[in-house]
């Protein structure tokens, strides 16, 4: 019958139309059939968007990955995490020393402390023997006419953060050029200037207009901003030549210094400010050549320097009004109109490696290969930057070939360096996990008993069970891929029998119920952590386990970030907590040890307070010398370990795994397998990157 | 006639105007604020909530949002809080997204319920009635995306191919057939899973209509004239018990929004349900309303279009 | 398939439909698979929640994803060692006894579909008789009965899914507030059906009487006329709770379901997707539980519907 026969018939022809599709499809092993393009894309998917694809203003993972890829920095990491060139093809560290003239005092040869005597006293020191050795690095001895001077002093006596401007007239100054930075140039002036010198002077007598400002909170607010000797350390940078934005205009000066001026202009919040905070001036020399003053020693300032560099002539003032002319902003708006409001952060152009090319929102990031790139163009032709949400459907498209990479789970990684289809990389991120200890607490306030807590923790067996092996277990405050890291102390190890012995020897005894007692109060104290963490809250238990088997009371709880924030760390108010904390490639520890730095809502909120740990972190500070650096790091890192005002427990490993097809082009031309690196950066040599028809052998 | 459906039609569209009101008033009251306007994000000043509040007209009474919400919706310059996009133009090109996922659904369902439900109701009783009664139990009894991982696990891991998305991703620059034939594949399995609990209803409702049908004395009496089975059931029955599935075409359209969220959200394919799911994360008021506003109407429309249609083709009907 | 079902039931004898109901195997089979779901949920609050022999929240981190069936690794502490001595159905990525959390839920994910249907029943039979009983009262310019099903026709316009989606998005997530939501948004098909019955029933003679008699409207419509609409009602409600189940796992899959630690099925379901390559038993153990248990109710559904139809019944 013919109705019969349609029924059955349409039915059929849709299943074997729609069937037949399968066979055009590729598959993981195919990913080239019918498509030869698909050998030169590079697909990486992320779970969030992008939100401001610009060097200076972006705060999140998906943004920074996008414009590590489109911008370039002066300087850049190497493997090793050691600064290298990038858009500056070297950079110099020289410094100004300024005097200021005290004149309310006599220097050694009698004289009063005016900037002419210093200057000769300072002249005598290097033509004799004395400061032979300084002779040299000092370049020169100047007299500077005297200028006048603006102070911004803020009245933090209420919250109105009022600013005050006081004027005033500085007399004469001498300053001393030096080629490079040293930091001891106080203690030596010490010797040839005499200790009268050092006296705190009169600001006030230069006080042209106090603007209301009292006089005590003037004198000591200018005392702590003026001192008699100010260290301005100085970075030249001589920029590379002929590098293109990828619109075709040439990178210069200009743009280094239109990058810092936008950073520090209050308008753009910019996240970055703090990093740059430092700089006292940054001036352009000529075309090539920038110079960067600090407003005092701070070595890892430098480091600010492998971020982005903006275009200006696509971003300054006249192409801003350009934009909001186009796209017919209302004078409110025009008023307000900031880096924040531009188009370009949608569609940035860089320096990079990949050029920008399209952003579909919470769809995908396209990139295509910069051919002009200063350090050979990419092997990738383009680059696809994919939101997807839910890991488990990255995880599908990886098995199928429409993701080039995946960042699996802990209890993934295993089945995945089994699987042959797959290559991975394993390195160690620069985070680490912690138990801190509220060391202003009298419980907690002797090193031995730290010692002991962490001795009772076995951390081999929280990162076999917990990380399932992907991690290492650290000693001390520095990641351990960089060289801050002291590789030679040794660690606590989990030793039970001797952490009981310690905290007898503390006082500690056992009492009736088999908790440990002293001067009748047991050892009890409240482990906290916040919410959303499994692995924290998985040591939290073990951690918990492990001190009740020496008779240690510990109770758990887990908040909420905000209220885990607002009331236990921001006010200290907890015994001992579990933390993370992500580190920078730098050696300054200041913000997290620094004892100054444990007030309310301070990150040293454990409340560390060691006075050699102190004068060490400012010196590492002040230290300009990468290998003096590296030993007072480790001098850091090991008196931070004796003290153990943590239990470091461990570092997280970060686990890559790349389509087997893909290789890097070395050299010579020839393809061949990835090489891990030291800094655990799998795209270290992504540039030669390229995916082959087939895997290597 | 025509006077009847000039009512129905207006009766419809103020209908149509208290679910607006009703769903504006439902979801601006609910707690919960747009994330563009959280007071929690650290990232925020106040002042610039207060600028952003008033900008989206959060700040004023209720029906003056609403009104504001009509006014723009209609204007056509209704635009998201996310990212300042229009909103209609953003819906419609999802909706193109939607669209031949729900065609090839919608082709499926009607083309295999039919052959399965008639033969079930042909050889009532037999194995193959009572398996595919049962199998029908068994797609409407399971959860729908528990079905799709099930199947996405199995052509990932024994075909190594892709299945998410509207296209292979990476096939840009591929020959156009390549290209052709890989979105066809792509639109198989989401379009099979999401009809395969319309193929179990359908199936089964052709099932008893045929039943029903077969029953009747005319079928009898075309039996007892000795006429050839096949023909009584496919000429005689058939026409008869096809009837009220024609109405069914107009209850289709709502599922042109409404059905589809946890399929595309599974297969990550860019559809109306997906940016409602999103919208709805992002609390993304005027994108929630207008799909809401949308869907509703369709409802209405859906069946206006079933009413006339029965109309059409059932002469004992008249509209009133 | 809820809404045509309660149109085409309509009373038959009472001792065939029982006979009709007990030929049906699959119904018969349906109805084992529910007893034995309830008996499974109520020993699965007793035995995790008052009388803890199954602890759904213990976590043991050295054992995490373990296949049903392992034993126990020597790091678990004595008193975390599961009853039988063995992981019957394995262990989630937390260490946590899945059997035990799967009893734990059973009762959850029962309860959410029974409360939730009971609260569309009870909305759509009291807004349903009201309108089919006192439905020619008026308020003012409209009858009681316009206004009532007018709402229903509102309530209808929405997209149902979309809507719960909505409303429980903004709403924070509760197990009651998904209850509520489910039947707030699902009472429309009893609510036309009650009326229609009311309509009907009101112009037999046994109420007419009723009412010469002068018995008070809470009597006949209590005593006389919801007995009789009730129990196509019924069947109904049983294919919604099956609904109501696949709606909550719908909703736990795009996160907006009961929050853990609670377990309901939908949401163990929902947790172990994530896992399918790696633990396949967290994600096929709770999908065939629901896949089995809302079979049974649309088994037992159908099955009541078939012997309550005369039209289908066998020849």
């Amino acid at each position: 019958m013919n109705a019969k026969r349609i029924l059955l018939i349409v039915p059929l022809i849709l299943g074997a139309v729609l069937i037949q599709s399968y066979f055009w499809v590729p598959s993981y092993e195919t990913q080239a059939r019918g498509n030869p393009q698909r050998l030169f894309k590079f697909i990486e998917a992320s779970i969030g968007d992008a939100k401001i694809l610009n060097p200076i203003l972006h705060a999140d993972t998906a943004s920074g990955r996008i414009v590590d890829l489109v911008f370039d920095g002066l300087l850049d990491y190497d493997e090793n995490l050691v600064l290298r060139p990038a858009l500056a093809v070297a950079w110099a560290v020289s410094e100004y020393v300024y005097l200021l003239p005290n004149p309310d005092v006599r220097l050694p040869g009698g004289g009063t402390a005016d900037a002419a005597n210093i200057a000769a006293v300072v002249s005598a020191a290097l033509a004799t023997g004395q400061w032979s050795d300084l002779r040299e690095s000092v370049s020169d001895v100047e007299v500077m006419a005297p200028m006048r001077h603006v102070e911004h002093i803020v009245d933090s006596s209420n919250d109105t953060g009022r600013i005050d401007d006081v004027v005033l007239q500085m007399p004469a100054q001498v300053r001393l050029s030096l080629d490079r930075v040293r930091p001891d140039i106080g203690a030596r002036l010490r010797s040839v200037l005499g200790e009268d010198y050092f006296r705190t002077p009169q600001y006030l007598q230069w006080v042209v207009e106090a603007n209301g400002v009292d006089s005590q909170r003037l004198q000591s607010h200018l005392s702590e901003m003026l001192p008699l000797i100010q260290h301005n350390p100085l970075i030249v940078f001589q920029l590379r030549r002929g590098v293109r934005f990828h619109d075709g205009h040439e990178f210069d000066a200009g743009d280094v210094k239109f990058t810092y001026d936008a950073i520090m202009d209050p308008k753009n919040l910019s996240p970055r400010t703090s990093d740059f905070e430092p700089v006292k001036a940054v001036n352009v020399v000529d075309r090539y050549t920038v110079e960067v003053v600090y407003k005092r020693l701070f070595s890892p300032a430098v480091n600010a320097w492998t971020m982005g560099i903006l275009p200006e002539h696509l971003l300054n003032r006249s192409a801003q009004e350009l934009e909001i002319e186009r796209r017919g902003l209302s004078a409110v708006t025009r008023e307000a109109f900031g880096l924040r409001d531009s188009e370009f952060n949608r569609a940035p152009v860089g320096t990079g490696s990949f050029a920008f090319v399209e952003w579909q929102s919470d769809e995908v990031i396209q990139l295509r290969a910069n051919e002009r790139y200063w350090d050979g163009a990419p092997q990738f032709e383009n680059y696809y930057f994919r939101i997807l949400p839910d890991p488990l459907t990255q995880e599908v498209e990886f098995r199928t070939g429409a993701i080039d990479i995946y960042r699996p789970e802990p209890h993934q990684i295993a089945r995945y360096k089994q699987e042959s289809a797959y290559q991975s990389f394993s390195g160690l991120g620069r985070n680490y996990t912690y138990i801190g200890y509220n060391n202003r607490k009298p419980l907690f306030s002797d090193p031995q008993v730290r010692k002991a807590l962490s001795m009772a923790i076995n951390i081999d067996d929280i990162i076999h069970y917990v990380l399932y092996g992907e991690g290492e277990a650290i000693t001390g405050p520095y990641p351990k891929t960089t060289p801050w890291y002291d590789h030679d102390i040794a660690a606590l190890g989990y030793d039970p029998d001797t952490a009981l012995r310690l905290l007898q020897e503390a006082g500690w005894q056992h009492n009736a119920d088999g908790w440990l007692e002293k001067d009748g109060r047991e050892f009890e104290f409240n482990l906290i952590t916040n919410n959303g963490n499994l692995v924290r809250k998985a040591v939290l238990t073990i951690a918990q386990d492990a001190w009740r088997k020496i008779g240690i009371k510990c109770t758990t709880q887990v908040f909420e970030w905000a209220v885990f924030l607002k009331d236990f760390i921001n006010p200290g108010a907890f015994d001992a907590v579990i933390l993370g904390w992500s580190m920078g490639a730098d050696a300054d520890l200041y913000q997290l040890w620094h004892s100054s730095e444990s007030g309310f809502g301070q990150l040293n909120f454990v409340g560390y307070n060691n006075a050699d740990a102190d004068n060490l972190i400012e010196r590492i500070r002040r230290e300009y010398d990468t290998d003096e650096q590296q030993r007072l790091a480790h001098r850091l890192h090991r008196q931070i370990a004796e003290d153990q005002p943590y239990t470091f427990l461990y570092a997280k490993s970060a686990t890559t795994v790349l389509d087997k097809k893909i290789a890097m082009r070395n050299a010579v031309g020839q393809f061949v397998s990835i090489p891990p690196t030291k800094s655990g950066d799998t795209f270290y040599y992504f540039n030669r990157w390229r995916k082959l028809e087939h895997a290597l052998q | 006639m025509g006077s009847y459906l000039i009512r129905n039609f207006l009766q419809r569209c103020v209908l149509l105007i208290v679910v607006s009101m009703i769903s504006h008033a439902v979801i601006l009251l609910a707690p919960g604020e747009p994330s563009e306007v959280d007071p929690s994000n650290p990232r925020m000043k106040p002042e610039d909530i207060a600028k952003i509040r008033a900008a989206f007209h959060l700040d004023d009474p209720l029906h003056v949002q609403y009104v504001y919400w009509m006014r723009d919706m209609v204007s056509g310059e209704l635009t998201s809080f996310k990212d300042g996009q229009p909103v209609l133009p953003k819906i419609w090109s999802r909706f193109l997204n939607s669209l031949p996922l729900f065609v090839c659904a919608t082709l499926i369902v009607w083309t295999l319920s039919f052959p399965v439900g008639i033969r079930a109701a042909v050889t009532r009783g037999s194995l193959y009635d009572r398996s595919t009664t049962f199998i029908a139990y068994g797609l409407i009894s399971i959860p729908g995306f528990f079905l799709s991982y099930l199947f996405i696990l199995w052509i990932v891991e024994g075909f190594n191919v892709p299945v998410i998305g509207m296209a292979t991703f990476g096939m840009q620059d591929a020959h156009w057939l390549y290209r052709g034939m890989d979105q066809l594949w792509h639109l198989v399995i989401p379009s099979v899973m999401s009809a395969l609990a319309g193929v179990a209803i359908l199936s089964r409702y052709v099932r008893s209509q045929m039943l029903e049908v077969i029953g009747q004395d005319y079928i009898r009496t075309a039996r007892a004239k000795g006429l050839d089975p096949d023909s009584v059931i496919y000429r005689h029955a058939l026409r008869n018990a096809l009837l009220p599935f024609v109405t069914m075409f107009g209850l289709m359209l709502p599922g042109l929004i409404g059905g589809s969220v946890i399929i595309e959200q599974i297969f990550a394919w860019p559809g109306i349900g997906r940016l409602g799911y999103d919208a709805i994360l992002a609390r993304d008021f005027p994108v929630i309303l207008t799909i809401n506003f949308i869907a509703a109407a369709l409802t209405l429309a859906g069946t206006f279009l079933s009413d006339i249609l029965y109309a059409v083709v059932d002469p004992r009907i008249r509209l009133q | 398939m809820a809404k045509h079902a309660v149109e085409s039931v309509s009373p038959v004898p009472e001792y065939r439909a029982w006979k009709t109901f007990l030929d049906d195997r699959l119904a018969l089979a349906g109805v084992i698979v529910l007893v034995l779901l309830v008996f499974a949920a109520l020993a699965g609050k007793f035995l995790t929640d008052w009388f803890v022999v199954f602890d759904p929240s213990v976590v043991r981190l050295a054992d995490k994803f373990l296949p049903p069936l392992s034993v126990p690794s020597e790091f678990v502490a004595p008193a975390d060692i599961p009853w039988f001595g063995m992981y019957l159905l394995g262990t989630d990525e937390l260490g946590r006894d899945v059997f035990a959390r799967m009893l734990q839920g059973s009762m959850v994910s029962l309860s959410i579909g029974i409360v939730a249907v009971a609260l569309a029943v009870s909305i759509g039979v009291t807004l349903g008789g009201i309108a089919g009983y006192f439905g020619d009262r008026r308020l003012g310019f409209i009858s009681v009965d316009s206004l009532i099903m007018r709402f229903t026709d509102v309530m209808l316009c929405f997209p149902t899914f979309f809507l719960i989606l909505t409303v429980i998005a903004l709403l924070p997530s509760s197990i009651y507030n998904i209850m509520i939501v489910i039947g707030v948004t699902g009472w429309m098909g009893t609510a036309r059906f009650v009326r229609a019955e009311f309509l009907s029933l009101r112009e037999q003679d046994f109420i007419v009487s009723a009412t010469a008699l002068g018995l008070p409207n809470w009597r006949i419509i209590l005593l006389h006329m919801l007995p009789n609409a009730m129990v196509p009602v019924l069947v109904s409600a049983t294919i919604s709770v099956a609904t109501a189940i696949l709606t909550e796992s719908a909703l736990s899959f795009l996160g907006f379901g009961v929050q853990p630690p609670a377990a309901t099925w939908g949401n163990i379901l929902a947790d172990g997707k994530g896992f399918i390559f790696d633990a396949p038993w967290l994600f096929f153990i709770p999908g065939f539980a629901i896949l089995l248990v809302v079979l049974a109710f649309n088994l037992v559904g159908e099955g009541m519907r078939e012997a309550m139809n005369p039209r289908l019944r066998p020849r």
